[in-house]
């Protein structure tokens, strides 16, 4: 039994030695010119108070696409080999016209430790936002001196994706990390399918259907996704099956689609007080 | 109570005289005083441990029927005094996939029946919260995990099986109430449902990866050949085929002497069976997208003073899903072999039926060696590893 979290990556924290004080002063005075301009600009948006309030039913928003090596930066790839917890080796290049690729080799052996049961998964997410609607350009609505923010989705109610998979099926992750350490691992997940072969695909997922869980586990209480506090999205390839996996990503946007109503596709049980 | 617990002590006493010789009599005043079990055990120990580590792997014959028939061996062994259920049910589980019962719910539920009725119900709060028989209720979380790795749903029979071991208030049951209510939700998500159990063979699972491939168009149809139809095929295997009238026009506009290139393999994956399947290319049509900015007011043109009325294109040909961005796809197939024989003879067949272009039109192989299989990779990697270890 133990009260609070000290460590936000539960157990997983990165052990290596910091670069001493003067290299990382050096270093963060380097990166004062970029957000003094990031801060200037917020201010400058503040006054004019211009935010995107109309958004045009059936027209795809990008968050993110991928022109460049740039907008690769803005992706984390993380495989359960990173914490010697699997072989599983996976990767995030640019491909031919302008997309990504995220592709690797899965594999379910469990390393002989008698710690780990189950093992097998690859996953690229973004980091944390910190701009608060959408990255309008490289300077847009960033918040600046690096403090976190939220997504803001609100005005949106499909997730929409143009992908080219190999028929397996993927996990889309939402993130909603919250101020205290309970909240710290609230996930939204769905199920990408992908058709497989040459043909692109648009995926658009309602928001309504992602469901709440936690450290990988469905909670029993289930809460529609609070759109307004997202801080990062990720695709997991996780399948049982062990082999390799290849998914094209042309964009990842969102759609305001008036016709879909539902709220939130589970049912909301009052359950017995003893089920927590 | 008193009277039944006598009748027990005198003759187990009766029968350590006979065996007297082998135990001391120290022995004999403490297995008296601290269990029954001590002696049992001792006894037991003449026909074998209890249970036992390596029972299911040395069964010869493994199937569903041997394997149930291990788990009626356990229950028949001891029926008032059975003892280890945990590591029984546990050792169980970790044989499942050797005899092929992992998707099997009459199995689970045979383990499950394993367990003891009433012994374990708790009778008051602070047992339920504290997890009454806890390594007992752990071992059947761990069973119904297993189940819903494999994707078997329980049924209500289980629950009743649970609710007679645990109660109604167990952690084991709120985890079954948990897969009733979420199992069946995810169960048909797929758009392309494929039967359950898969069919293991490879022309089954090729149909349904074309079919699957080619639902981009609606009008896609799915052909299988004969590459024997074929004269001069070297080959005797199927192929299966998917082409809509959209690419038959494609094709017949494609420009006779610029090349077609046949692609391949690529994988698609069909629920963990991997498919190859080839594709038959064109270079990419040039997309012309004129962007005319609606803003710009310096070219108003005025319709009042032309002599003519302004011809307008209001019509645009829509492309269809077969243009994209790296070229033009005319067709795709799955072989039986893969080889560049069959795939020769898959072209000869779109000629003949409803593709004459293909005659005149330069044809470009691009085969890759075909992709590592995944059993292959997977036990190449075990092979290393086991090297390393050596």
């Amino acid at each position: 039994m133990n009260f609070g979290k000290g460590d936000d990556k539960g157990g997983y924290k990165d052990n290596r030695t910091l670069p001493s004080l003067k290299e990382r002063m050096r270093d963060g005075l380097k990166e004062l010119k970029h957000e003094i301009a990031l801060w200037s600009n917020e201010v400058k948006e503040r006054f004019e108070s211009d935010p995107l309030l109309v958004f045009r039913p059936g027209e795809v928003d990008v968050i993110w696409q991928f022109k460049n090596a740039e907008s690769l930066k803005k992706w984390i790839v993380t495989n359960d080999s990173d914490n010697n917890e699997g072989f599983s080796k996976s990767s995030l290049v640019l491909g031919n016209h302008e997309k990504a690729l995220f592709s690797g080799q899965l594999s379910l052996k469990v390393p002989k430790d008698g710690r780990i049961k189950r093992t097998g998964y690859c996953n690229m997410r973004t980091i944390r936002a910190r701009s608060v609607l959408r990255e309008r350009d490289q300077l847009g609505n960033n918040k600046s001196f690096k403090r976190e923010a939220h997504l803001d989705w609100t005005s949106y109610n499909m997730l929409v994706m143009r992908v080219r998979g190999d028929g397996r099926s993927y996990l889309l992750n939402i993130n909603t990390r919250g101020y205290y350490d309970l909240t710290w691992n609230d996930m939204y997940h769905y199920v990408l399918f992908t058709r497989g072969g040459p043909y692109w695909q648009v995926a658009r997922i309602p928001f309504s259907k992602f469901f709440f869980s936690s450290k990988g586990r469905v909670q029993d209480r289930q809460k529609q996704i609070p759109l307004n506090k997202i801080t990062s999205f990720g695709i997991t390839a996780g399948e049982r099956y062990a082999g390799d996996f290849s998914l094209e990503i042309d964009y990842i946007g969102l759609e305001y689609d008036p016709n879909h109503t539902e709220e939130f596709a589970y049912e909301m049980y009052k359950i017995p007080k003893f089920m927590i | 109570m008193f009277y039944r617990k006598l009748i027990r002590y005198t003759s187990i006493l009766y029968k350590y005289k006979n065996s007297s010789n082998y135990y001391t009599v120290t022995n004999f005043v403490r297995s008296l005083h601290s269990s029954l079990v001590n002696y049992e055990e001792k006894n037991d120990r003449e026909y074998g441990a209890l249970v036992h580590r390596n029972a299911f792997q040395e069964v010869d014959n493994k199937n569903k029927n041997t394997y149930l028939e291990m788990v009626k061996i356990f229950i028949n062994r001891d029926n008032v005094y059975r003892r280890g259920h945990v590591e029984f049910i546990y050792s169980a589980l970790k044989n499942m996939e050797e005899f092929g019962v992992q998707k099997d719910l009459e199995v689970y539920k045979a383990l499950i029946d394993v367990l003891p009725k009433g012994k374990f119900i708790p009778t008051n709060m602070f047992q339920v919260e504290f997890m009454h028989y806890p390594k007992q209720q752990q071992c059947i979380i761990d069973l119904l995990e297993q189940m819903e790795e494999n994707g078997v749903m329980p049924d209500y029979d289980m629950e009743d099986m649970l609710v007679n071991i645990f109660g109604n208030k167990a952690f084991p049951l709120r985890r079954y109430w948990r897969m009733m209510y979420w199992m069946p939700k995810f169960k048909n998500l797929s758009p392309w449902p494929v039967p359950d159990p898969i069919p293991k063979d490879t022309f089954e699972l090729a149909k349904y990866a074309i079919e699957r491939i080619s639902s981009a168009d609606v009008n896609s149809v799915v052909t299988v050949y004969q590459s024997a139809d074929i004269k001069d095929s070297i080959d005797d295997t199927w192929i299966v085929s998917a082409q809509s009238n959209s690419q038959v026009r494609l094709l017949s506009e494609h420009n006779v002497d610029e090349p077609v290139y046949v692609e391949g393999s690529f994988k698609v994956w069909i629920k963990g069976h991997p498919i190859n399947y080839f594709i038959l290319r064109g270079e990419p049509k040039p997309i012309v997208d004129e962007d005319i900015d609606q803003d710009d007011v310096s070219h108003i043109e005025i319709p009042l003073f032309n002599l003519k009325p302004p011809v307008r294109k209001h019509l645009k040909i829509i492309r269809s899903v077969h243009e994209q961005e790296d070229g033009v796809i005319y067709s795709l197939c799955a072989t039986g072999t893969s080889s560049k024989d069959s795939l020769l003879s898959w072209v000869r067949h779109l000629e003949k039926h409803g593709n004459p272009n293909l005659g005149k039109v330069p044809i470009v192989f691009t085969l890759r060696s075909g992709t590592k299989e995944v059993v292959n990779a997977e036990s190449e990697e075990e092979e290393r590893s086991q090297l390393e270890e050596k």
